[in-house]
């Protein structure tokens, strides 16, 4: 079998998890990698969150908020695109590939754009390959 | 001893919806390996009656600790499982859900594949919950008062239900008259009952109740407070009003849809070519006049205006076909000879009486043309001299598969509804959300209709979806007879997932109370340090990722949980055993 990436993605609770859940409802299909956690809010994904993922072996991170303007605690999505950049930096310092962490705006109508996100980000990562992160954290220790 | 935890796991088959996609059966038993978990099953429904008490028995027979269910998603039974938590006695954040209906079963094809990410969910849950605290229940006194935003009929119904019952309501209307969309039309369908009787009596009593303040021409831009403690600012000529309130009835209601964008259509170019709700206005008037000021002799009724093409809505606006109904028996009442033309997509007769007044109207003489509402639109031109009529109809007619050509002296478009300009400004006023398009979203669709994800807020009538009288008049009802039950108990139960500092940790930088958007978090500058409002505090969690000492604890979603749920995720299922 092709290689099979595993991602892990967090979901804030009122947008992007309930789109998710109405991708299910609708019984759209995706792409079986995407593990998903749920956040009450984006702005609740401390980055330790992110590099845990990575070092647990991860090979991929999705973040999804609401679409700005609509986070249902006024602001938490801003909080978390301002992370998202600094930690994309950060990843890039440490060596990895930027495109293994994605942040995107889903709202809780959004259950088609949930499913082609999946979809979309899944082969993305296929294209990356496995990322080595686990793998050096163990040789090291 | 507290600190051995019992976990007991539960895989729901949710009949044939899991069990057909994911091997419940493979996942019980591969889980039952994980350190902690005592006890692993999987039955039927988790959810009914016999399993809630399946894991109420367990708990007490295996003296569980802890309750992991894998079934639907949390937001739809995290709370039926919670309630039966503490049924047993045990505390109800002693619970987790991992949902393998939603986010596997309903949406892979490979049931090896969607076997192995349930297992991964699942034990992400496990690990998650040997984290759990007890959480005890914070409640909080309800205000009274209800705001409710709208004055159409459902805002009316909703007012009046609560006020009836002594309590004060604060009614605030965006234009300067109370009656919404039902004040716009002349009789209601089927039963051919005057709008204006409906309507009248209710803003009369309104407006005259001791116990509802009406605030005409106002809008409201912002709602500040939380369940049973509400308020809000807004001027009204000029003068600052001030309002509290503990309960919130969103009853904004709808518009019509503007037909000048259907290029074949001609509306605003072709005289007497006119919108469903300009003829509700002549039919008040009691006189149905073309543009020149001449009786009509043919009358074509166009259905589906903006409704149920990708162009323009895709959903149908329920009551228009209807409505066109009505105006085929007015018009023939009214003008016994003329010609009434129906050009309809699909007959929609689902209400009580309305079947009925499809067969009636049928008998009178009134010619059905149907129409291919997605790909075939009928044209509408205006007719040359020599045709003897103003307005000249081509339908591509379905059943019959020929073309007809229909004469017109006027043309009523059934046109469609859409949600109102502003919703989207109430919906973050309130805190609601709305749906792709404009609708507020109810809590579940269909066990929890008229409540919302924030707690104390309402959504009835057509703002949350196209609706009908009677449909509009229930939903404000059953919020009002909601609120009432909250007012009656006098208290109500708040989400206690809400931040907290350790004061030996915190460092007193202040990042957290930049970073909160509710002002929860104040400095004590004796202390030095952070201290969280907990009834401000609604648990978004930003704090807790701010926080550079780990001072601040998101209950609920503590760091050591979420780690836990990662690790889980994914190290430890990779570990577990096919069995």
């Amino acid at each position: 079998m092709s290689y099979q990436p595993t991602i892990v993605s967090f979901l804030c609770n009122w947008c992007s998890y309930t789109g998710a859940d109405l991708a299910g409802t609708s019984r759209m299909k995706y792409a079986p990698n995407i593990r998903i956690i749920r956040v009450m809010c984006s702005g609740r994904v401390d980055p330790t969150f992110v590099l845990s993922a990575f070092k647990e072996g991860a090979d991929g991170v999705l973040i999804c908020g609401c679409h700005p303007g609509d986070c249902h605690y006024h602001e938490g999505n801003y909080k978390c695109l301002r992370r998202y950049h600094l930690l994309q930096k950060y990843l890039d310092q440490m060596g990895l590939e930027k495109g293994r962490l994605r942040l995107e705006w889903i709202s809780a109508s959004e259950g088609k754009q949930f499913a082609q996100l999946a979809d979309e980000f899944t082969e993305q990562i296929k294209q990356l390959g496995p990322c080595k992160v686990k793998e050096t954290v163990e040789n090291l220790t | 001893m507290e600190d051995e935890k019992r976990i007991g796991v539960y895989v729901c088959w949710c009949g044939t919806n899991i069990a057909k996609m994911v091997d419940v059966e493979r996942v019980a038993k591969e889980i039952e390996n994980l350190p902690d978990v005592v006890i692993a099953k999987n039955y039927k429904y988790m959810c009914s009656d016999p399993g809630q008490e399946l894991i109420i028995n367990d708990i007490k027979e295996h003296n569980l600790n802890r309750v992991v269910v894998s079934a639907c998603s949390p937001r739809i039974h995290e709370l039926t499982f919670r309630k039966a938590l503490e049924n047993a006695g045990l505390n109800p954040y002693m619970f987790e859900m991992a949902n393998i209906r939603e986010h596997v079963a309903w949406v892979h094809e490979d049931r090896g594949e969607a076997t192995k990410k349930a297992r991964a969910l699942v034990a992400a849950a496990v690990n998650r919950i040997k984290w759990h605290e007890s959480l005890d229940k914070r409640t909080v006194e309800i205000d009274p008062a209800t705001l409710v935003i709208g004055g159409g009929i459902a805002g009316l119904s909703a007012a009046l239900e609560i006020a009836d019952s002594g309590k004060k309501v604060f009614l605030v209307e965006k234009s300067g008259k109370l009656g919404g969309q039902v004040a716009n039309i002349d009789l209601t369908f089927p039963y051919m009952d005057s709008a204006r009787q409906l309507i009248n009596p209710k803003i009369e009593k309104v407006t005259n109740h001791p116990n509802i303040e009406v605030y005409l021409n106002c809008t409201i831009d912002e709602v500040f407070g939380y369940v049973g403690n509400f308020e809000t600012k807004f001027s009204q000529n000029g003068k600052e009003v001030e309002l509290k309130f503990g309960s919130v009835i969103v009853a904004t209601g709808l518009k019509t849809f503007d037909p000048s964008g259907i290029e074949g259509y001609g509306y605003g170019k072709i005289p007497s070519v006119v919108t469903s709700l300009e003829f509700e206005e002549m039919l008040k008037k009691g006189e149905i006049l073309t543009r020149e000021g001449k009786e009509p002799k043919n009358i074509a009724i166009i259905h589906c205006v903006g409704s149920r093409n990708v162009d323009y809505h895709e959903y149908c606006s329920r009551t228009c076909c209807m409505v066109a109904l009505k105006f085929a028996n007015q018009i023939k009442s009214a003008i016994p000879d003329a010609n009434v033309y129906d050009l309809y997509a699909d007959m929609r007769a689902f209400g009580k009486g309305c079947e009925e007044f499809y067969t009636e109207t049928s008998r009178k003489e009134v010619m059905f043309l149907m129409f291919d509402q997605q790909e075939d639109l009928p044209k509408i031109r205006a007719a040359a001299p020599e045709d003897g009529c103003g307005i000249l109809i081509e339908v591509n007619e379905k059943l019959s598969g020929e073309t007809i050509e229909v004469p017109a002296d006027m043309v009523v478009l059934m046109v469609g509804v859409e949600a109102q300009e502003n919703a989207k400004e109430i919906a973050h006023a309130v805190g609601v959300s709305m749906c792709g398009n404009d609708f507020y979203i109810e809590r579940h669709p269909k066990l929890d209709p008229v409540a919302t994800t924030t707690d104390g807020v309402y959504v009835v009538g057509g703002c949350q979806s196209p609706k009908d009288i009677p449909d509009s008049v229930s939903q404000a009802k059953a919020a009002a007879s909601r609120i009432l039950a909250t007012i009656n108990f006098g208290s109500v139960e708040v989400e206690v997932t809400t931040a907290v500092v350790n004061e030996d940790l915190c460092c007193g930088c202040q990042t957290c109370v930049s970073v909160c958007p509710y002002s929860a978090i104040k400095y004590d500058e004796e202390k030095k340090v952070s201290v969280v409002n907990e009834i401000l505090c609604k648990g978004c969690g930003t704090c807790g990722s701010t926080c550079p000492t780990g001072a601040i604890r998101s209950r609920h979603f503590t760091d050591k949980q979420i780690l836990s749920q990662i690790e889980g995720l994914l190290s430890i299922s990779n570990e577990l055993q096919e069995v």
